[in-house]
């Protein structure tokens, strides 16, 4: 019964509900207490949402924190980790979870192309659709993406990874993420000279200027189509796309797979598309580096650390530090995030608090500050960068995809995840 | 047969039209006529008479919802030139406008963030180029919002409008050297106001807080009274009644006897009070677009600086 599980990592220790074989559900005590637990979690955040749309920022704040809740779900049950993703493509050749990176860029396209087809219907003018992630393409975004996939293999998982795992209770996450505020801070320092001597000249390329909104959905699906058959080709050791499908529909079987296996890598990746597509057009593109470098930054302005004044930062279009005291709609994405991936890792039972090494811990700081530098100077992460960013057409995000994998490959290859 | 029914169907049309359609009025400013109020904008959406223009600076905030058939008027590439500091030239304007479905006898409706200010100086602009019905609606974004009024994502397309820009208007624009040093030196020539914060106008800062300086003296321009642009309007932003306007510009000694001249640090936000004391009172009022980033920097210009704040000094 096990065999059609795309991941038994995740559900060995989990006590499935069909673990031994039956299809009558085994509700131990432990496991309702759980459940109800992070239903009460779930309520919870649910209830902030309603509370935010009585206050200011009614109409973003409450979206945001349901865009976090939605991307917390997806990418625990998922296992929507870039890194473990990349990992599992490189070391072990199994390719099936790199499908959902793909579909998550496919549907999210499509998406962006029908809400850019209403805010910008001209694309033959130099005008960008506002907001969107297409940021300059220069050497700096090239070295940042690079930075970034080293610091991934060395603390373990990018930003949105360490978010979400944090929630698992992965505590290498903690100093990973405080790692990452000191690489903003380090970013911030070096972003004057980078601007002046790189990226100010750099050419902004979004691809509908060339080739419009139909020439550009069709580029993105080709390139993605290459992509899918080189990764089909290159797996070996892949795990089964979907499970045996003669099953009829039960309760039992329906709340396993909600809360023990992991979902199917089309079905997340799908999702997370759409939910880029929303978080575009309700409130910004989705990413989730701008609180924590806003955070970095206002630090830095308050201890009058470094220069104030980022030059030309505020004109990019990027997950962007602003100053700011308040807790920021990205904010409320990282609340979401973190709170409901330990909702759900706490019923699938994978909560797990894992005690960190002197050793780990130090890896991770220091792949941290590689993720802060890199996000910072490439404008976002995996999530701000590689998805909204391909999603938007721009070239910004297919280079920062292309160098965070030869990141990774390197950090692979010197086998740093595992020192 | 046939030409009965086209002169039936004629009659038929023109009668409709002139239900629905607002025609632009020659009537004397004043405040029904330049503020448009939210009920009456509702009534007029479709109405092909009257255009609705946008003009917000927050990125995206038209995009993700605007009030129908309304066109977005990009403040800071379509209403200034984008290389020379100078207000849009008269023929990109025209060409703005006509594709915005503009008539000569359109009434324009502006509305936008921030309490107006980018779509007061939409206002002027329309009418340094000759627009005759220009209304501002009253209130904005936030109180249409507020009020919980629709809005759309979708975008208008008009059929190509016929208007053509006049020259431009200079009774309603100051520069420094015809207008405003000449007002500096002899106060009788015109009254300027300056509807900067207190702040600002005594010198004690530059700029606004949250704005890099961006001139190298601080203070006013001598002879100018400090009216901050916010006692213009109530609390939820629609302007306040005619009579309360009046009492405030009197009590400053602005009486609408005399020219007047507005200014800010840019000129966005005085066109807000070059708005309520043209359009809505009727006085004769000019604004000056240079305002203090072109004044407070111009070599050899006389400065009042209350505070005596000086620059650089540490």
């Amino acid at each position: 019964m096990g065999s059609f599980l795309i991941n038994t990592l995740n559900t060995e220790k989990a006590g499935g509900l069909i673990s031994n074989g039956t299809s009558s559900p085994l509700w131990t005590k432990s496991q309702k207490a759980r459940t109800a637990f992070s239903l009460l979690i779930v309520i919870g955040l649910l209830f902030t949402a309603f509370k935010l749309s009585q206050g200011e920022n009614a109409s973003t704040a409450p979206i945001s924190l349901l865009i976090g809740i939605s991307l917390g779900l997806l990418l625990e049950r998922g296992r929507f980790c870039f890194f473990c993703i990349f990992r599992d493509g490189i070391e072990d050749r199994n390719t099936t979870p790199f499908i959902s990176v793909l579909t998550a860029i496919a549907v999210g396209s499509i998406g962006y192309a029908i809400v850019f087809g209403q805010f910008l219907p001209d694309t033959t003018t130099d005008r960008l659709p506002p907001v969107a992630h297409i940021g300059p393409v220069s050497w700096p975004l090239a070295l940042g993406a690079f930075i970034f996939g080293i610091g991934m293999t060395l603390s373990g998982a990018c930003i949105s990874g360490h978010l979400y795992r944090l929630g698992q209770g992965y505590l290498r996450a903690i100093p990973a993420l405080l790692g990452t505020l000191i690489g903003f801070g380090i970013a911030f320092l070096t972003w004057n000279w980078l601007y002046l001597h790189a990226i100010a000249d750099a050419p902004t390329i979004w691809l509908p200027h060339l080739l419009g909104y139909s020439g550009s959905l069709i580029a993105t699906f080709a390139t993605l189509l290459a992509l899918l058959i080189g990764a089909i080709k290159w797996g070996k050791n892949s795990d089964p796309l979907s499970r045996s499908t003669t099953s009829t529909p039960s309760i039992s079987r329906g709340i396993n797979y909600l809360l023990f296996e992991r979902w199917n890598p089309i079905a997340t990746g799908a999702l997370v598309g759409i939910v880029g597509m929303i978080a575009y057009l309700r409130v910004e593109p989705l990413g989730v580096t701008r609180q924590i470098s806003t955070t970095g930054r206002t630090f830095m302005t308050n201890q009058g650390i470094g220069d104030e004044n980022l030059l030309g930062l505020d004109r990019m279009a990027g997950c962007i530090a602003v100053v700011a005291e308040a807790i920021t709609n990205n904010g409320w994405i990282v609340v979401g995030i973190i709170f409901t991936s330990f909702a759900a890792a706490l019923a699938g039972g994978r909560f797990k608090i894992d005690k960190p090494t002197p050793r780990n811990t130090a890896t991770a700081l220091i792949g941290g500050i590689f993720l802060g530098w890199g996000s910072m100077v490439s404008l976002g992460c995996t999530i701000g960068v590689l998805l909204s960013g391909t999603q938007a057409f721009a070239l910004s995000g297919w280079v920062f995809f292309a160098f965070l994998l030869l990141g990774v490959y390197t950090g692979i290859k010197l086998r740093l995840h595992k020192s | 047969m046939f030409k009965k029914k086209t002169v039936v169907g004629a009659l038929v049309l023109a009668l409709l039209a002139s239900v629905t359609t607002t025609q632009a009025s020659a009537a004397p400013k004043n405040q029904s006529r330049s503020v448009a109020q939210a009920d009456w904008l509702e009534k007029n959406i479709d109405n092909p008479k009257v255009r609705i223009i946008e003009v917000s600076t927050e990125p995206g905030i038209y995009e993700r919802g605007h009030i129908k058939n309304s066109v977005k008027f990009a403040w800071h590439t379509d209403l200034v030139d984008v290389v020379n500091r100078d207000v849009i030239s008269r023929a990109a304007f025209t060409k703005l406008a006509q594709k915005a479905g503009i008539d000569a006898d359109t009434t324009v409706v502006l509305y936008g963030d921030k309490n107006n200010w980018f779509a007061a100086w939409g206002a002027w602009i329309f009418n340094l180029y000759g627009q005759k019905d220009v209304r501002i609606l009253d209130g904005g974004r936030v109180k249409w919002e507020k009020d919980g009024r629709a809005l759309t994502t979708s975008v208008p397309s008009f059929k190509s409008g016929s208007f053509v820009a006049t020259q431009l208007d200079k009774s309603l624009r100051a520069t420094l050297i015809r207008d405003v040093l000449p007002a500096a030196k002899n106060p009788k020539l015109a009254q300027l106001i300056d509807i900067r914060s207190a702040d600002e106008y005594n010198g004690k800062v530059f700029a606004p807080a949250g704005f890099q300086e961006l001139a190298v003296r601080a203070g006013h321009i001598p002879g100018a009274v400090n009216i901050p642009w916010g006692l213009n309007v109530n609390a939820d932003g629609t302007f306040k009644p005619v009579a309360d306007l009046k009492k405030l510009y009197a009590d400053k000694g602005i009486t609408g006897d005399s020219n007047i001249i507005t200014y800010c640090r840019i000129g966005e936000r005085s066109s807000l009070t070059w708005f309520v004391l043209s359009e809505i009172l009727g006085y004769n009022v000019k604004n000056y677009d240079g305002s203090w980033t072109e004044y407070g920097n111009s070599v050899g210009v006389p400065i009042v600086n209350n505070a005596g704040t000086v620059w650089g000094a540490s």
